[in-house]
């Protein structure tokens, strides 16, 4: 799976916008939205409000999660615990991303944030290889993937399940008779 | 391609008419040649191998092309194919246009655009060669000239950027 | 990437080959010590040295892979095969102390395949084979993962040297992870490319000018 498919799942979550227009409701396939007030604050797709952030039609309420404090304790949460911890959204990496990028001006002290996300992101990026070669060392068959988010897994996935095929037929080797006599030529 | 030479090197007993065909000797009862003659099969099996692998790899290829040049070939690489893999690609490519069809509602769907999730319906590109007249939705005609910059739809200029016509220039 | 419409056959890893892989072809063609055990009538031409018109029994030859696999008879004695060097009792003690010291790019580029491969021919040591291979790709698996994780913008060549053409699979596997990433976090992924077969179309059509 590509990252940019990763960011397009992302972008359906909801947000709140405060707009500074006024329209009926709309009806979408995937939803109605709306109706909007000036003032008034609403919810909708990650996409359609940055589409409106973009044209100076609204302001965006960052999501409760976003803010320093909070995430200052999530990181030492994490640092700590040798589990994966949860975490606030299943698409907290794409959501900053997206939302440092294109409202910044929106989110208080917007740079700390961006770094304690990246911290955030790089202490899980380690315990992930930590337990892969956890994985492969002892020779397990399964393991769980709570608390793991879509990109996280993504960032990994072919890597870990070709290392996992390798893995298995280098051990389907050492029983015998496992495979058909068969000549290739 | 470039380990042909390396892969037959055992051609040479098939060819060399030293082996007498194996049923003649069988019937004769000439047992001792049984070694040589599963050699000679073995090599027979194994050019077959050789050529099967390369071929499917081959068609593999042919196949992506349709997705990544489009339905028309450039005619330097039609040249590099042969009549059988040229007929495949045509028969690929209206099995390809008859699925395409058939979803979506009666206009079809060109499943072989937006391979990426699109951010936007139109998008700035630069031309990296002379590509001549260029007609978008709207029946404006645009000259494609090397260097120059545009702001088209985006499901109008996807091909091109794969073909390396255009570049896509982000904002 | 995974969503490249190109995508050659997988070598097939363990004992069975894969019929159409390229790479299973080429694995199949590394060449084998082997001794013969009964006369080949008229094939002395294969062998060099000796000008008689036979394959004497005895006669002591390098055969492909394939070639042995598909001449070797459990019950009847056509051919006894030598075990590579590199898979036999002294190497394994190496292996079994210290995987990540060997250069397994000089020993093989197979290690790995070849050596599954083997388990095909009866053996008494197989079984220690087998497990010296399962051990060697574990005792690596952390190097390779974290050369080909945190590689990133850098020159690899020297971090491949020393790879298995299976851990270069790996490596090459991980890295197309790590830079799909990568650009996304630069906000490249939505752009849209080239595609790679027509950059390399375009690539040997230069070189075909320049030669």
């Amino acid at each position: 799976m590509d990252p940019s498919e990763a960011e397009f799942l992302a972008e359906k979550e909801t947000i709140t916008i405060i707009p500074n227009f006024s329209l009926d409701k709309v009806f979408l396939i995937g939803g109605d939205l709306g109706p909007f007030n000036p003032g008034l604050p609403v919810d909708v797709p990650v996409w359609f409000a940055l589409n409106l952030k973009q044209r100076q039609k609204c302001r965006i309420v960052p999501p409760a999660w976003m803010d320093v404090e909070k995430l200052e304790e999530m990181r030492d949460l994490e640092r700590r615990e040798g589990a994966f911890t949860p975490v606030p959204s299943p698409f907290y990496m794409e959501l900053s991303k997206l939302l440092l990028n294109y409202a910044s001006d929106n989110i208080p002290k917007a740079d700390e944030i961006r770094t304690l996300v990246k911290d955030i992101w790089d202490t899980r990026i380690a315990k992930l290889r930590l337990s892969a070669d956890r994985f492969i060392s002892q020779m397990e068959a399964h393991a769980r993937l709570d608390n793991l988010t879509l990109m996280e897994i993504n960032t990994i996935r072919s890597f870990l399940l070709d290392s996992l095929n390798c893995m298995y037929r280098l051990r389907s080797n050492l029983q015998p008779g496992s495979s058909k006599d068969r000549a290739d030529y | 391609m470039k380990h042909a030479s390396t892969v037959f090197p055992f051609h040479r007993v098939i060819w060399l008419n030293c082996l007498p065909s194996p049923r003649n000797e069988a019937k004769a009862g000439r047992t001792e040649l049984i070694p040589s003659i599963k050699l000679r099969h073995c090599c027979l099996l194994r050019n077959q191998r050789c050529v099967v692998a390369y071929l499917y790899d081959r068609l593999l290829r042919i196949r992506a092309l349709r997705w990544e040049y489009g339905s028309v070939l450039p005619a330097n690489i039609r040249f590099h194919m042969c009549a059988e893999e040229l007929q495949w690609f045509n028969q690929y490519k209206k099995s390809l246009a008859n699925f395409m069809r058939s979803v979506g509602g009666g206009d079809g769907l060109d499943i072989t655009q937006d391979m990426k999730p699109p951010k936007s319906l139109y998008i700035e590109v630069r031309c990296l060669k002379d590509h001549g007249e260029f007609e978008i939705d709207d029946g404006t005609v645009i000259l494609l000239k090397k260097n120059s910059q545009h702001f088209l739809p985006r499901w109008k200029c996807e091909q091109l950027i794969r073909q390396g016509v255009l570049e896509h220039v982000l904002s | 990437m995974d969503s490249q419409p190109y995508q050659p056959i997988r070598p097939g890893v363990g004992m069975e080959e894969n019929f159409l892989s390229i790479d299973d072809i080429l694995l199949s063609h590394e060449r084998l010590p082997v001794r013969t055990e009964c006369v080949f009538p008229r094939l002395g031409f294969l062998e060099k040295s000796s000008d008689s018109q036979d394959i004497a029994e005895g006669t002591k030859m390098e055969l492909p892979l394939w070639l042995s696999k598909g001449l070797y008879e459990r019950n009847r004695k056509v051919l006894s095969i030598e075990l590579p060097k590199v898979y036999r009792d002294g190497w394994r003690t190496v292996f079994n102390a210290d995987p990540n010291v060997v250069d397994l790019h000089k020993m093989g580029p197979y290690y790995y395949g070849l050596g599954s491969q083997m388990l095909h021919f009866e053996n008494p040591e197989n079984t220690e084979i087998g497990q010296t291979l399962l051990q060697t790709f574990i005792g690596r698996f952390r190097r390779t993962m974290d050369c080909s994780q945190n590689a990133y913008n850098e020159d690899t060549s020297v971090l491949l040297e020393r790879l298995d053409s299976l851990e270069k699979a790996l490596f090459s596997s991980g890295q197309s992870g790590l830079n799909g990433f990568q650009s996304w976090e630069k906000g490249r992924a939505s752009q849209l490319t080239a595609s790679t077969l027509v950059l390399n179309y375009r690539k040997r059509k230069i070189t075909e000018v320049q030669s």
